[in-house]
């Protein structure tokens, strides 16, 4: 074999061996053993505490989003399509049926409470089931390590129940269902 | 090309540039990934290499009921890429490709800065060319509308950044993390100044475990996507200067993508799916040997109500030089 062939082969592994995961994605579940109680975003930690203000200038934290309900369901948006897609589905098939539930839409990417009022008027989600926090200074998405699609579950006592992307609301629901 | 003629050489020539414009225009960075689109060796050449250049500038969004949305205000959101193909003839009716694109994202809005760059998605082609089109300039007789057909089979491989590696911000996201095998069919007619071309693909994505989102590792699952089919018309005029020989071809397209919905564990996700319109224009002008070829184009999302749904609306301005080794 010639030495331009070695080294374009040994050219494509190394282009290969820099493709992450997918070229042959794992099923292994690799999630790390946590602490319960303890402080963090995974799943059974004690949530991050956090201080953001509503589009109507309401200071929410930990405590007051479960203050008197089951829990809280936080929803990272960038008002993208992916985004109107799982809020859309969340808004028609799971919010009705867990009344005892804050739901959030987390805007981090407008900065300013008045940029997050005016995007959840134009993307139709002003009002009804949502209350549109505006993460100006990135406390939720930091604190919870999200991203577009994240969705984060704390129950009432601050306790993380969910940190996944949203995929179907299949699991969502699942664990709002398990709210104590 | 030297042994062909006039508008013979400019046919073999189109016969993969009309192939470029629509399909790059189905890239959009949040739900398409950067990947390339195949490329096609010119008839009576031996290979053929390309390298283009896109800008897809974002504009807004058609949402679940097909109305267009604003992006945020402040929003400035970008995704660059820089293909790189070649395309090899295997025997006289036999060819492959394979085309690479590197991505750069560029996306501001009022309350993030993102910048990131990294490979996308590779496309890997064989081509089959079932018909010839071999009366481009003199139509005597039924025989000379025949047009030239291929099919093909492409393989889209995951070697771009996709949500299941250990990158944290959707920002970064460069590949949708899937194998997709596509089947693809290629018509083309030339007659004289005049082409006219239809494309049509339809491709099956390949299930995947995915155990880590955004860097978090999650509960494994097995996702899969929809099948995607597209299909694109163009028409075109070439123009000839002078008496050299060299060209410039005006070509105008229309492209369709549809993708159904995705499943977790076997489970739809109604809602998931997507499909998209857009309207394209390109000039390309060739060289009077023919060996060498610049192109220009312009796809654009048309921003109203009705033309897609669940997808981002771009404008798609690219620039590419091909080289053809007879």
């Amino acid at each position: 074999m010639s030495s331009s062939r070695v080294a374009g082969m040994m050219l494509i592994f190394a282009l290969l061996a820099g493709c992450g995961d997918n070229l042959i994605p794992s099923g292994e579940d690799k999630r790390p053993v946590v602490t319960a109680g303890s402080s963090g975003a995974a799943v059974s930690q004690k949530a991050p505490d956090f201080s953001v203000q509503n589009t109507s200038y309401v200071m929410v934290t930990r405590d007051s989003s479960v203050a008197g309900k089951k829990g809280a369901v936080f929803y990272f948006t960038m008002w993208c399509p992916i985004c109107d897609a799982h809020m859309s589905d969340m808004r028609a098939s799971i919010a009705s049926s867990f009344p005892d539930v804050n739901f959030y839409l987390v805007d981090y990417v407008t900065g300013s409470v008045e940029g997050a009022a005016a995007s959840a008027v134009s993307n139709g989600y002003a009002g009804g089931v949502f209350s549109v926090l505006a993460d100006v200074n990135h406390n939720l998405v930091n604190g919870f390590d999200a991203t577009m699609g994240t969705t984060v579950v704390i129950d009432s006592g601050g306790i993380v129940r969910m940190n996944e992307d949203y995929r179907d609301g299949t699991a969502l629901y699942a664990v709002l269902s398990a709210l104590p | 090309m030297k042994n062909l003629s006039g508008y013979n050489s400019v046919a073999a020539l189109l016969f993969g540039a009309a192939t470029l414009f629509p399909l790059h225009s189905f890239a959009a960075s949040c739900c398409g990934g950067g990947s390339a689109a195949a490329l096609t060796v010119p008839k009576y050449a031996r290979a053929v290499a390309d390298l283009s250049f896109d800008s897809e500038i974002y504009d807004g969004y058609w949402n679940q009921e097909r109305k267009h949305v604003a992006d945020p205000a402040g929003s400035d959101l970008k995704q660059y890429r820089i293909n790189a193909g070649v395309g090899y003839r295997l025997a006289r009716d036999w060819q492959a490709s394979v085309s690479i694109p590197y991505v750069f994202n560029d996306n501001v809005y009022s309350g993030v800065n993102s910048q990131s760059d990294g490979l996308g998605d590779t496309t890997v082609a064989v081509t089959y060319e079932l018909l010839d089109d071999n009366s481009s300039w003199k139509i005597y007789e039924a025989k000379d509308m025949i047009p030239a057909v291929s099919l093909g089979m492409s393989l889209l491989i995951p070697t771009g950044i996709s949500p299941y590696d250990d990158q944290k911000s959707s920002f970064d996201i460069t590949g949708r993390g899937f194998y997709r095998l596509d089947g693809t069919l290629l018509v083309e007619k030339v007659i004289r100044p005049f082409n006219a071309s239809l494309a049509l693909a339809y491709g099956k994505y390949l299930d995947r475990s995915v155990n880590r989102e955004y860097g978090k590792y999650v509960q494994p699952y097995t996702k899969s996507l929809g099948d995607r089919a597209s299909a694109s018309i163009s028409t075109g005029y070439t123009y000839v200067l002078g008496t050299a020989g060299d060209s410039i071809v005006g070509t105008f397209s229309y492209a369709y993508l549809n993708e159904e919905d995705a499943s977790y564990n076997g489970s739809i996700d109604s809602g998931s799916g997507f499909d998209k319109q857009s309207l394209g224009a390109a000039l390309s002008y060739y060289s009077n040997d023919h060996n060498w070829g610049v192109r220009a184009g312009w796809n654009h999302a048309i921003k109203q109500n009705g033309w897609g749904k669940n997808f981002p609306t771009t404008d798609i301005f690219s620039v590419g030089v091909r080289y053809v080794f007879l």
